[in-house]
């Protein structure tokens, strides 16, 4: 009788292939197995046992790929992926702003004059993204999220902050940003940065609601 | 039997409640709510380690092994501080949606179909 349990566990762990919290997946649907075959008194050979096991764990397959799901949601993936973002965002924006003070196309001073019309909307879809990263978390990691919060923040912000620095030190060039880089846009951009926390914040606890 | 998806979004919340009237292992845990739905709400068991395990990562629950007279050790698991928060907003949630919903189909808060 024992092999029915070894053969539904030997595809699970085919399924579940190398995850480091393998065998203690295994060893608690082991134990499972062992309380389903105390009650499967009626069951009088393998096929009827197997099928037992089938009917009410799931297949192999169906829960090992449940474990797949379960098991990509990693604080580890979730922190590089929004700080990846973030730096696809300036790299973007640099990228830009250097093709746009270097060569001068007509069609790229139409967009760069396009933009830098419309800045606090770009500011507000900024504050999206911080937001939504705070909700991500929060939806994926609940409480236990809170620490993967500030620390994603944190990593996060530092393109901002280099920026900032650069911006502030003069190493870019002010005439790269014009017309942006008035006194009341620079004042803006600080009390964006300030409130960028608070609003990360509020995802977090709204995505901590929707966590499950 | 219910529709599948709503049992399957109601599952964390039912293993809170049970878990918030004490530890219990995985096979504990489904043996319960078979008894205490009458059979009505009945889970594939092999799912219910994930969803186990995702509260866990949030926090929620958390697990110890225990050691037994006869037999292996138990994994068993137990409700944290802010599992029990989360299972008081959540339980308030879904009891104002049962009141909202009956008055939306016309019946007492408690009513049913035949009523």
């Amino acid at each position: 009788m024992e092999r029915p349990k070894s053969k539904f566990l030997k595809e699970l762990a085919k399924g579940l292939g190398n995850h480091q919290e393998k065998d203690s997946i295994l060893r608690e649907y082991e134990i499972h197995i062992d309380e389903i075959f105390m009650e499967s008194q009626d069951c009088t050979n393998e096929e009827e046992l197997m099928e037992r096991i089938l009917s009410r764990l799931g297949s192999p397959d169906e829960i090992a790929q449940m474990w797949k799901e379960e098991l990509s949601v990693t604080p580890s993936n979730m922190k590089w992926l929004f700080i990846l973002l973030n730096i696809i965002f300036f790299c973007g924006g640099s990228l830009f702003t250097l093709v746009h003070n270097l060569y001068k196309w007509e069609w790229l001073t139409k967009l760069w004059n396009y933009v830098t019309a419309i800045p606090t909307l770009i500011a507000f879809l900024y504050l999206f993204f911080w937001a939504l990263l705070g909700y991500e978390i929060g939806r994926g990691f609940g409480h236990g999220g809170r620490r993967l919060l500030r620390t994603t923040f944190l990593l996060s912000l530092i393109p901002n902050l280099v920026l900032m620095v650069l911006t502030v030190f003069e190493i870019i060039p002010h005439g790269w940003f014009a017309p942006l880089l008035t006194r009341t846009f620079i004042i803006a951009c600080i009390l964006f940065t300030v409130v960028l926390y608070p609003v990360s914040w509020l995802g977090y606890r709204w995505g901590r609601k929707a966590s499950i | 039997m219910f529709n599948r998806e709503l049992v399957k979004g109601s599952t964390s919340l039912i293993l809170l409640q049970l878990l918030n009237e004490r530890d219990m292992y995985g096979y504990e845990l489904v043996k319960e709510l078979e008894q205490r739905s009458d059979n009505g709400l009945s889970v594939k068991e092999g799912t219910l380690y994930p969803a186990l395990h995702k509260l866990e990562k949030q926090e929620y629950i958390e697990c110890y092994w225990q050691e037994q007279e006869k037999g292996p050790a138990r994994k068993y698991y137990r409700i944290t501080d802010a599992g029990r928060k989360l299972l008081l907003e959540k339980t308030r949630e879904w009891q104002d949606f049962v009141q909202v919903m009956n008055k939306v189909i016309g019946r007492s808060s408690h009513g049913t179909a035949e009523e």
